[in-house]
């Protein structure tokens, strides 16, 4: 069964002067899905986010949230996002609680009973009433998704959530975003610069450069016979001319020979390979670049 | 944290609501009393207040002219000025001057001056009045002196004497007791062509002058004449008019010379 | 919108700078009263006296005195000629103008305030009220919340207005309960005239009127902060079309003390009387001195302010519900 469209984005263009910056952007968002938007710095990325929260006018195009026109509807859209826009930037003068307190009073019906709620769900009750200005760079994003969360939207927008956090810090915010989409059945969009990021996340993703979208897809789909296996062997002619035999192969300068990544056929290849008498030092499975994966889906077009 | 308390900050709002409300009153009133509002009669008041200070020293009222401003001195003192520094060392005790000259002012003008309420109030709590006139009258800012000859001096100085008369009228009037000094002319032209005959006429009018004093008790005319008859530009500004530090030193010392305690 | 009010009361009591601005005010409500204290005991130690009717007179024969000087430009002239015959009015009706008291030394202070210093205060907080938001980075925030952009601007104006009109309450408490320990608390009942009106002739007077000095008072109040709301208007709409608060408040800055220097020098620059920076010194209207251009008058001064006023808001409505935010 087909899920509920949350967030719908068609034709979206923005010119400033005469340039355009954003080149007509078509894509959906599904209840419960974490939608990956992946380009690289500059490529229109957080442009095109704010104009999905109407920071910035779009030129042409529209945006509907959960159905209501952003432009029309500006107040009923709204009540549907929660948004963090780069990084969370809350008041550092007040303390957490008054914060949110703030960002309440301009919901409908939103009280102190959800506001501790979301404290709760973030996992800041202990420190809600210490100032903003005395949180490590974590807390900040944790009550800035407080503070998307406090309306209790369908929609979230999160513009590269994991900036600035430390490894474990990440692990934990993909974790809750995870959660939010699952079990909260949230839409959440993500805009990141790092591949990794979005293939741990995202249900799908969409890739954009140069203000265009370059292709929209399940992330499965999109890494499909991209993954590489570098081999390290000895005797290296040997080996190599063994493998050439199963799979096309690619030469190292660092004296490693890449070949393509198959489930079923690595293995294989590993055991022909050891039956032969060669010896494998080393099998990894490498995940493309996402330069790699840019110069491949735009054929050459290279990143600024 | 307790400045944040929300009754705080409700309170501190209704506050500042109240006194935005105060404050647009006050700006409608402002500008409604500015066109809409009525002028009212407000009384002149003839009759000050006798509001009797305690006084502690000689209370000196000095009227007239440049000469009692004290220009030309490069001190600035004047005759008046160099006298109560006098009576200041003379009498230790404190002495309140308050000195009405004004420059360039005639016997017209004092006479009109004399009859201010502030000013009658002002001689009336004097223990000593000084005045210096005339001398605007008779030169005219040295145009006296190209004229003088002509048949005009006579009005002129009719004019004066019933101007003196009245100025001395009016002082006695607001102060029975105060001794009143008149300090006369002298002439600054001495030395010029014509001022063999200018002198001739400034005698006359000190003479007249001395004449109308005398009619009031304790009116004492002070000569100036002889005192710069010799040497005149030595005790003369650079202006040749007024007195110089020098010329103002001998009027003081003239006039003091004639206070009786 | 009372909830946004509430939000912008809660930044802005926060942030402190109310009570910055009032211990500045103490500060120099301090120091004024101490100098006018000064002034006070040197003039009596000069004249030896302290009735007040004698030293105006003095006053009035000095004036008179340095108008005989004919080496006097003609503005300065005029301007004497004014406050001579003004001052000869008050003594003529037995009323002094500078009733020794709190209540006078707040409308002194309050008319040399009224154009540059009480405008420096609202603009500390009218400049920062948007830009913050801004160089902060919350403005992104604010404005995807479902409200309508107006209705967060105009909920931050509100508060400006509220917060100025504090801080004149503000001046006017602290010059009172200060200069009270001084001069003494009475005084609010003292009359003062006030309808002088400034014609090409010199100064008519047959429109005065008798005031108690606690209607003068509100009246000087009302004045006043009619003046600071237009200045924190116009330092609002800087702060949301300049991004920084420091280069809004340089702007301000410049325009008020240009406004200071005008005054004393525009008088033969005509149209420098639309200007909004010559038009603050309304209370001069009700004390009654020559305005620095001819034919300005009240009702002149608060329509070109109420113009630059309506001009202002209108500016900050209109770029901040359509600008573009990065």
């Amino acid at each position: 069964m087909e899920k509920n469209i949350t967030l719908s984005v068609k034709d979206l263009k923005k010119e400033i002067g005469k340039r355009e910056i954003i080149k007509g952007l078509t894509f959906d968002l599904r209840e419960g899905e974490v939608f990956g938007f992946l380009g690289p710095n500059g490529a229109g990325k957080t442009t095109t986010i704010r104009m999905l929260v109407g920071l910035i006018k779009p030129t042409s195009g529209s945006v509907r949230i959960c159905g209501f026109n952003l432009e029309d509807h500006f107040q009923d859209a709204m009540k549907n996002l929660g948004c963090i826009v780069e990084n969370p930037e809350l008041y550092p003068y007040l303390s957490g609680y008054n914060n949110l307190l703030h960002f309440a009073r301009m919901l409908e019906g939103i009280g102190e009973k959800r506001i501790k709620e979301v404290t709760e769900l973030v996992g800041l009750t202990e420190r809600i009433h210490d100032k903003v200005k005395t949180y490590s760079l974590g807390m900040r994003q944790r009550l800035g998704i407080a503070q998307a969360l406090l309306g209790e939207p369908k929609v979230l927008i999160l513009d590269e959530p994991t900036n600035g956090l430390d490894p474990a810090g990440i692990r934990e915010m993909r974790q809750f975003i995870r959660y939010l989409a699952e079990k909260e059945g949230l839409s959440v969009l993500v805009s990141s610069h790092l591949l990794s990021e979005i293939q741990l996340l995202c249900d799908r993703v969409a890739i954009i450069s140069r203000g265009t979208i370059i292709r929209v897809d399940t992330v499965e789909h999109l890494l499909a016979n991209r993954e590489r296996v570098v081999w390290r062997i000895s005797p290296f002619e040997k080996g190599k001319q063994l493998l050439s035999s199963l799979t096309p192969i690619e030469v190292k300068e660092d004296g490693t020979i890449l070949t393509e990544f198959n489930e079923q056929k690595t293995p294989e290849w590993n055991r022909q390979l050891v039956e032969a008498g060669v010896s494998v030092t080393e099998i990894n499975r490498k995940m493309p670049v996402l330069e790699e994966l840019f110069l491949e889906l735009t054929g050459g077009d290279t990143i600024e | 944290m307790i400045c944040l308390n929300k009754n705080v900050i409700r309170s501190i709002t209704v506050i500042a609501v109240f006194f935005c409300l105060v404050w647009l009153i006050g700006l409608g009133w402002a500008v409604g009393e500015y066109y809409a509002g009525k002028p009212e009669n407000i009384p002149q008041t003839n009759t000050v207040s006798d509001k009797v200070e305690n006084k502690k020293g000689l209370t000196i009222v000095a009227l007239g002219d440049s000469l009692t401003r004290g220009t030309g001195d490069e001190t600035g003192k004047g005759y008046v000025g160099v006298l109560i520094d006098e009576i200041k060392e003379k009498t230790k005790r404190p002495v309140q001057l308050t000195n009405l000259g004004i420059n360039g002012q005639t016997s017209t003008q004092l006479s009109k001056q004399v009859q201010q309420t502030e000013i009658g109030r002002q001689i009336e709590k004097a223990d000593m009045v000084l005045v210096t006139i005339g001398g605007n009258d008779l030169f005219r800012g040295g145009q006296g002196l190209a004229d003088f000859e002509t048949g005009d001096v006579a009005a002129i100085e009719k004019k004066y004497l019933d101007n003196l008369k009245f100025i001395l009228e009016e002082i006695r009037k607001n102060n029975r007791n105060a001794n009143v000094f008149f300090i006369g002319l002298y002439n600054p032209f001495i030395d010029l062509d014509q001022g063999k005959e200018m002198s001739k006429v400034v005698r006359h009018w000190n003479y007249d002058s001395a004449e109308v004093s005398a009619a009031f008790p304790k009116i004492v005319f002070v000569p100036t004449f002889d005192l710069f008859e010799l040497k005149v530009n030595d005790y003369l500004y650079s202006d040749k008019f007024h007195p110089n530090t020098k010329g103002y030193r001998l009027i003081a010392e003239r006039v003091a010379s004639l206070l009786t305690w | 919108m009372n909830k946004l009010i509430q939000n912008e009361m809660m930044k802005l009591i926060a942030k402190k700078r109310l009570i910055v601005i009032a211990l500045i005010i103490g500060v120099l409500v301090t120091l004024f009263t101490y100098a006018q204290y000064k002034q006070v005991q040197t003039q009596r130690e000069k004249l030896g006296t302290s009735d007040w009717r004698t030293i105006l007179q003095q006053q009035i024969i000095d004036t008179t005195n340095r108008l005989s000087s004919s080496r006097m430009q003609d503005e300065w002239k005029k301007q004497l000629q004014i406050s001579l015959k003004q001052q000869q009015y008050y003594l003529d009706h037995d009323i002094n103008p500078a009733e020794p008291g709190a209540p006078t030394f707040m409308r002194i202070f309050l008319e040399n305030s009224i154009d540059l210093f009480l405008p420096l205060m609202v603009m500390v907080i009218a400049s920062d009220l948007v830009s913050s938001e801004h160089s902060l980075g919350s403005i992104k925030l604010l404005l995807t919340r479902p409200i309508k952009r107006w209705k967060v601007l105009l909920s931050k104006y509100i508060t400006l207005c509220l917060a100025v009109s504090l801080v004149v309450a503000i001046t006017g408490i602290l010059s009172y309960l200060i200069s009270g320990i001084v001069f003494g608390f009475k005084g609010w009942g003292a009359p003062i005239l006030t309808g002088f009106n400034v014609t090409e002739t010199g100064l008519n007077t047959s429109e005065v009127k008798l005031l108690s000095l606690w209607k003068f008072l509100l009246m000087d109040f009302g004045l006043v902060w009619f003046v600071s709301i237009v200045v924190g208007t116009l330092s609002f709409m800087l702060s949301v079309l300049i991004r920084s608060t420091a280069a809004g408040m340089g702007v301000m800055l410049a325009a008020l003390i240009s406004g200071a220097i005008l005054t004393n020098m525009v008088s033969s620059w005509e149209t420098a009387k639309y200007l909004f920076m010559v038009n603050l010194r309304l209370t001069d209207y009700m004390k009654g001195t020559a305005p620095p251009i001819e034919g300005m008058n009240l009702s002149f001064s608060i329509m070109i302010l109420f113009v630059w006023w309506a001009a202002a808001l209108f500016v900050s409505f209109f770029v901040f519900t359509k600008k573009d935010v990065y």
